[in-house]
């Protein structure tokens, strides 16, 4: 029996995990679930001893264990099967499975590798893997490299297999094959631990399922006394102080964007939508549930395979950012801040100006204006209470909050009518969270944008939008109008969220 | 603008924030080229106070056209470094646009008149294939530019054989003469970097390649086209390589294909010194100057101290060394400075919040 007790973890600015205790009990398949943030990713870390907890313990079988890395975890014989599948893609089978104790000649150092292919086949056979031992790696499957890796979980002796979201690149078929073999490693006594989204997996194939939500824990029941709409209220059913900024004024006369039956292979299946003027249409779904990746097709970054995008009422021919940009005004506020949205080591006056140099040139010596550089640069430190020292300063040494801000401005400056805001509060803090979604609200309601906020949090895009469209395995799955209705609670909204991703 | 305006800053007046503009380009002259300026006045000093011939005339000509021409070459570079990428093959098209001159002048008469354009648009020609293989092939410019390296100096041994071009009396005039005991080279160099910097400092499409550098994924999503950006810099550095190549040409009297071939390791050396970011996004036109400066003092210095010429690439092998690691103690301490800076905001922030 595996046992957290009263284990918390706390990063800068936000309590991951509060007082959680889990048991987990020999020969059963027991579920971890959650919405994202809950606290999920951060349980297994602390099992597996990537991170150590603030207080609390773990307990295996009335002793206590103590990791300090990753690698105490696994001679402990817990292991883990990673969401992005981790194998050494030019190396056989075999040679993954058996890395980290190779057979070799004696004390000679030299490969036994006809033992090496015999230890490993056995283990293959274990997870049903009928293939050659000495197949290289990258010529597998998704599905074939999970089984590589719990195989590699059973070499090792693992006590306790956990599993993060391991259906995520399999298909059905393949899934029940991995569900079939769960089931028999359950009844050897392993203890699995299913991390998952897929409410309907968890029902079928767990036993007993623990729910968290904002890093508590909110129970554990078994799962045939529960119903998928008891999960769905345990995962999602919360208090929620939160008001909603007030009802928009949608101008529906005044349509900004439409996407009609946007398709792409393995990012958008047939996807159609309208966004009006003074709108904040929120995009809800699971990370990698084909939102981003809409927003790329649409700012030109990624050709669609067919549909069509019209603004303001008129098809859109957009090949690249520079036309979304400059010819129809449409601006994307990227989720990778750092990466991708600011160039960190110049000033916040060059990130706020660079959509606009071209506007604010002298004709003849093609000069860039530094007095109407300064001037819109204040304008927008101005409207958006960016914090900074000067406007000299590198962006890099602003706060989370304040560098998100910089990055909107940009596209505020370049005046772009349609605004897709991207996961606008990852790694920002509580103040500047409630700031930014103040500033959302109102880029519609009063400067009159369009504006498309994609977001993973389920409060912030019930507190921000008027319509939200809910996606899952890069289609869209449900719409929901009136959010912003003053009738309506959170939890009515949540729930039918809820029901659309089940 | 003003529709841009989201709501009024409440009590705090954005006036009382300072506007002095950090170097977003790098271009007025940093901290950094003034420590060149003091490494390159002590030299200097220590030049004229040994050496009797230092401060002749003829010495000050012949070294001021070696600084034009180290500068110009880091400049070929430096365009490339500045956005993310690097071109090896500096030297190679040096060679094969002087064999360009050479056939043009020698083999079809033409005039300087006619020859120069051709070999410029040749070097920006070969740019633009540079550029045009690394964008459309995504292949990183290392591999590419040290692929066509060899395509290039393949092809001058070919064309020419390997024998040097004679040119005509008239055309040493740019290389050879003086205005008031400033060589033109020099001159001429001087008003591309005035120009560089320029460009840099103060235009879109100077900034662009600067962002492109900077974090070419945000550039693109901010309405950068950074591809063309990227094969603009290649042209330049084309560009750049075969101005090198006439002027050389010039300078010696002849159109020799072995031109460039050492090259290479030059341009990356007085670069570097010269402040250019090796991660892209950094240039300082007068950082080049100085850079040309004290790798030429330098060169004159050895020379003095009769040291062997094979001997002599290990001190600026070392020197380029020197310059990459005081950047990086430079990088590690500045981060250090502002880590702790952050953390004191950070305390402060706490502070302001209890108090509210």
């Amino acid at each position: 029996m595996l046992e957290l007790q009263s284990i918390s973890k706390s990063f800068p600015g936000i309590k991951a995990l509060d007082d959680v205790s889990l048991r987990f009990e020999k020969g059963e398949i027991h579920a971890l679930v959650g919405e994202n943030g809950a606290g999920k990713s951060t349980a297994i870390k602390i099992i597996t001893g990537i991170y150590q907890p603030d207080s609390g313990q773990i307990v295996w079988d009335s002793k206590r264990l103590k990791f300090h890395n990753y690698k105490d975890s696994i001679v402990a014989g817990i292991y883990i099967v990673y969401q992005e599948i981790q194998v050494i893609p030019e190396s056989s089978i075999a040679e993954n499975i058996m890395l980290d104790k190779m057979i070799t000649l004696g004390k000679t150092g030299i490969v036994n590798w006809k033992q090496v292919n015999e230890t490993a086949a056995k283990y293959m056979k274990m997870v049903g893997l009928d293939l050659p031992p000495t197949t290289i790696m990258r010529h597998l499957s998704a599905a074939h490299k999970q089984l590589t890796q719990i195989a590699k979980a059973l070499a090792a002796n693992a006590q306790v297999l956990l599993l993060d979201e391991p259906t995520s690149s399999l298909t059905q078929h393949e899934s029940e094959n991995l569900f079939g073999i769960l089931r028999e490693l359950k009844s050897n006594g392993v203890i699995i631990i299913f991390v998952s989204h897929k409410i309907e997996e968890v029902m079928a194939l767990c036993d007993c399922v623990s729910v968290l939500r904002d890093g508590k824990h909110v129970g554990t029941r078994p799962v045939s006394e529960l119903s998928k709409d008891d999960l769905i209220k345990m995962m999602i059913g919360r208090e929620c102080n939160d008001e909603h900024l007030g009802k928009l004024d949608v101008n529906l006369d005044r349509e900004m964007l439409r996407a009609e039956h946007i398709v792409r292979y393995e990012k958008a299946r047939d996807i159609s939508f309208r966004v009006f003027e003074g709108e904040v249409l929120g995009f809800y779904g699971l990370v990698g549930a084909g939102r981003t990746e809409l927003a790329r097709i649409i700012i030109g970054e990624d050709k669609p395979d067919s549909g069509a995008i019209y603004i303001r009422g008129e098809k859109a021919r957009i090949n690249n950012i520079s036309d979304s940009l400059y010819r129809y005004k449409i601006g994307y506020v990227t989720e990778n801040r750092k990466e991708e949205g600011l160039f960190l080591k110049s000033s916040v006056e060059t990130n706020i100006t660079i959509t606009i140099w071209n506007a604010i040139i002298n004709r003849i010596t093609r000069k860039i204006s530094r007095s109407k550089e300064i001037a819109i640069s204040q304008d927008m430190v101005g409207a958006l209470q960016v914090k900074a020292t000067s406007l000299g300063q590198s962006v890099e040494d602003l706060s989370g909050g304040n560098q998100q801000k910089v990055s909107i401005a940009k596209w505020l400056a370049a005046d772009c009518d349609v605004l897709i805001i991207d996961e606008p509060t990852v790694g920002v803090d509580v103040g500047a969270k409630e700031q930014i979604h103040q500033l959302i609200w109102d880029l519609a309601q009063k400067s009159r944008k369009a504006v498309i906020l994609i977001s993973s949090d389920m409060r912030e895009i019930i507190k921000v939008s008027n319509r939200i469209l809910v996606f899952r395995d890069q289609q869209i799955v449900g719409e929901l109008t009136d959010v912003d209705d003053p009738g309506k609670t959170y939890d009515e909204t949540s729930m039918a969220i809820g029901r659309y991703l089940a | 603008m003003e529709n841009n305006v989201i709501q009024a800053p409440p009590q705090k007046s954005t006036s009382s924030l300072p506007t002095r503009m950090k170097t977003g380009g790098g271009f007025p002259i940093n901290g950094r080229t003034i420590g060149l300026i003091i490494s390159a006045v002590v030299l200097g000093g220590v030049l004229a106070h040994k050496s009797d011939t230092f401060l002749l005339p003829y010495t000050m000509s012949v070294i001021s056209k070696q600084i034009a021409f180290f500068a110009l070459l880091a400049l070929a570079q430096a365009v490339c470094l500045v956005v993310g990428g690097m071109n090896l093959s500096v030297g190679a098209i040096c060679s094969i646009t002087t064999v360009t001159l050479g056939v043009c002048m020698a083999n079809a008469n033409m005039s300087g008149w006619e020859a120069v354009p051709i070999t410029l648009t040749a070097g920006c020609l070969i740019g633009w294939l540079n550029g045009m293989l690394i964008t459309k092939l995504k292949i990183d410019s290392f591999i590419i530019t040290l692929s066509m390296m060899f395509v290039y100096m393949g092809m001058r041994s070919g064309i020419s054989g390997g024998i040097p071009y004679a040119l005509p009396e008239s055309f040493t005039f740019i290389g050879q003469e003086h205005v008031l005991g400033v060589p033109y080279v020099f001159i001429l160099v001087v008003i591309i970097l005035v120009m560089v910097a320029y460009v840099f400092n103060s235009t879109v499409f100077g900034r662009r390649l600067l962002a492109t550098g900077g974090n070419e994924d945000a550039a693109k999503l901010s309405g950068v086209n950074t591809d063309q950006m990227i094969v603009w810099a290649n042209i330049l550095s084309g560009l750049f390589a075969a101005l090198a190549a006439v002027l050389w040409a010039s300078k010696m009297g002849s159109a020799a294909p072995e031109t460039g071939d050492n090259w290479v390791i030059v341009t990356f050396a007085v670069a570097i010194i010269g402040g250019t970011g090796l991660s892209g996004g950094v240039i300082s036109a007068p950082g080049i100057f100085m850079g040309g400066v004290i790798f030429a003092l330098i060169k004159y210095g050895l020379v003095e101290m009769r040291i062997n010429d094979y001997w002599a690439n290990c001190v600026l092998g070392g020197l380029v060394l020197l310059a990459i690691i005081v950047d990086r103690i430079r990088e590690t301490y500045d981060a250090k400075m502002k880590s702790a800076a952050g953390r004191r905001n950070e305390r402060d922030l706490a502070k302001d919040k209890s108090a509210a």
